[in-house]
């Protein structure tokens, strides 16, 4: 139970409060970890694309394999061919970073089509854009994308279309359901009344106004996945090929030491991807609740 | 009274049984367009080596009665598939439904037992958490399952191994196929709770029960059951615990297929998803389509069981 009682009166004077004065302490700590972490994604992105690496990813150091952290001149340590691991781990951000902005553009974009002709027009295309969305919820997405690999043998890029495509239904489901809830309330009537073209008010007065939040949200879950499928189709060796890092292949690489007591070089990579997923999560549901809301009691 | 009910709720499954029916039949279209997109000839990989040349490919469709437009192909594909007939695996050269339903009670082992350990953890979980509010312990259980949710598979069934080997001095590299031993069940039980606590489930599980179950304890006919002293769990069961658990477990279903490919391939789990992973590195096209045919299948009969407890729960259901 919760030791106050919220009458109508204090929501009132609460919402007078900035955002982050009337959001729940853990709801803050959810989003400022995760605003850190795509803070580091994005930095290390960066410099990985400009090339700004503390060492050369690939040059090996025999004489100092598997090394622990905080061994001199590697930061991080260093991998089964004495790679440096902190470099690697930089450059593996290359692996999903692209590929999964991909990924949630097709989603937010094509989902939000979806939606909109669904709750907007209904009848017709309601009924086939359902049957569309759940046609596609049927297949575990890393059954289809092993199908598209087996016949196609994509690079990421085509992989991440499917990992794409497969976040369509919930964007789309997403947007119809809000749609359906706004078109009853007055602003959209009032908008309607006044003769204001059909694109203005759903792209402006819905989509914009009403469900950006909601969207940019649902972006950051999605990089979640992508990352996710990424760093698992690098581990069963379908993505990322060795010597080109990816967290998914160095956790592979290093998984042949691990049973011999050496943890480290695949256990540098896997908690880059907690981490990183973790932060992605954190975010999208801190900023579900905090914009949106919906409060997990 | 009854018997008035009883009618409509059958109509409702009638109509979801052919909504499933409808799926699957796009399911089969969707696995047929990939396959017919995709560049190159499956014949190609049958002559390969023998003979490029153009007309001797020709004979061969033509001998192996091959249609040649894409409906006449789907029609011939999907005719034999309801006999069941799935094809041949090009690499082993054996059918691939027996071969399915060989492997297949093995991933059934797995995520089945999977699923009921995530709702092991996670009922108890979001039941207190819904009922009592945020107090420290339940943040910290919260936190704990966002992480545990996060964690990559693979790595955490190596873990869970290295522990087997240097804790206990078991080796659990092949399991599933060790009986003889007297510790086999374990064999069995670690990758179902590789994939029961870290297969991003469990977070999942917790969240939508407790976001349900605290609505509904919340509402007005919970607190009139709570002020006349009924049994309050009673009154918020179906709605707030029974309804939501069949939506999460059927939501999930694919999730667990997909992490049980994970999860075989970490453990050496003789079952489909190894299979799907073998066949997408063979490009073996007839055992990677019947498994995801498998698959999609799987995930709409979860899904109409979740409809049925829905209809029969939720007596509204049936004005749709």
């Amino acid at each position: 139970m919760r030791s106050y009682v919220q009458g109508p009166a204090s929501v009132d004077e609460s919402s007078q409060l900035p955002l982050w004065r009337r959001a729940e302490t853990m709801d803050l700590v959810y989003v400022g970890y995760g605003l850190l972490v795509v803070a580091l994604v994005l930095a290390s992105y960066l410099l990985g694309a400009l090339g700004w690496l503390p060492h050369d990813p690939q040059a090996m150091n025999v004489g100092l394999i598997n090394a622990a952290p905080f061994t001199p001149g590697h930061l991080l340590g260093t991998d089964f061919l004495g790679r440096d691991l902190q470099a690697r781990l930089i450059l593996g951000i290359q692996a999903y970073f692209l590929p999964g902005l991909l990924a949630i553009t097709i989603s937010v974009v094509a989902g939000s089509v979806l939606g909109i002709l669904a709750g907007y027009r209904g009848g017709w295309s309601d009924t086939i854009i359902t049957y569309f969305d759940n046609l596609l919820d049927s297949f575990p997405r890393l059954v289809l994308i092993l199908l598209v690999i087996a016949s196609f043998k994509p690079d990421i890029y085509y992989v991440m279309v499917v990992v794409g495509i497969t976040g369509m239904p919930v964007i789309a489901n997403l947007i119809a359901g809000k749609i359906a809830f706004l078109r009853q309330t007055n602003f959209i009537e009032a908008a309607h009344a006044l003769g204001l073209p059909a694109h203005t008010v759903i792209l402006k007065h819905i989509l914009w106004f009403n469900c950006r939040a909601a969207l940019v949200i649902q972006a950051t879950l999605g990089m979640a996945e992508a990352i996710l499928v990424e760093t698992s189709l690098s581990y069963l060796g379908f993505g990322v090929q060795e010597p080109t890092p990816s967290w998914g292949n160095m956790v592979q690489a290093g998984a042949n030491y691990f049973l011999q007591g050496n943890f480290w070089p695949s256990t540098a990579p896997a908690l880059a991807i907690l981490a990183t997923i973790l932060g992605f999560q954190l975010l999208g549901d801190g900023l579900n609740n905090l914009l949106e809301g919906k409060r997990g009691k | 009274m009854k018997f008035a009910a009883v009618r409509p709720v059958s109509r409702v499954l009638a109509r979801e049984l052919a909504v499933t029916a409808l799926l699957l039949l796009g399911v089969s279209a969707v696995v047929f367009a990939i396959l017919y997109l995709a560049p190159g000839d499956p014949l190609n990989v049958l002559l390969e080596g023998q003979s490029p040349r153009s007309e001797l490919a020709l004979g061969m469709r033509e001998a192996l009665g091959v249609p040649r437009t894409w409906y006449g192909q789907y029609a011939a594909w999907f005719g034999k598939m309801l006999q069941g007939n799935f094809g041949n695996s090009i690499r082993t050269g054996l059918p691939v439904l027996p071969e399915l339903a060989r492997v297949g009670v093995n991933t059934l082992y797995l995520t089945l037992g999977s699923l009921a350990l995530t709702l092991l953890i996670a009922v108890p979980i979001a039941v207190h958490t819904a009922a009592h509010g945020d107090t420290a312990g339940n943040t910290a259980a919260t936190i704990g399952a966002y992480i545990l949710s996060a964690v990559p598979v693979f790595w955490f069934g190596y873990i869970v191994v290295y522990v087997f080997i240097h804790k206990f001095g078991m080796f659990p590299l092949i399991s599933g196929t060790a009986t003889k031993q007297a510790q086999a069940w374990l064999y069995f039980l670690v990758p179902i709770f590789v994939l029961g606590t870290a297969s991003g489930t469990l977070s999942e599980v917790i969240r939508h029960l407790r976001e349900e179950l605290s609505r509904v304890l919340a509402e007005d006919y919970i607190r009139t059951a709570r002020a006349k002293g009924a049994p309050v769990w009673r009154h918020a069961f179906k709605e707030g615990f029974l309804i939501p658990v069949t939506e999460i477990v059927s939501a999930k279903i694919p999730f667990l297929l997909g992490g049980a490919v994970i999860v075989e391939q970490v453990f050496n789990w003789p079952g489909m998803g190894r299979m799907a992973w073998q066949a997408a590195q063979d490009r073996d096209y007839p055992v990677i389509m019947g498994i995801a045919l498998v698959a999609a299948a799987f995930v709409r009969f979860g899904n109409l069981l979740q409809r049925v407890v829905f209809t029969a729960v939720n007596p509204r259901a049936s004005k749709e």
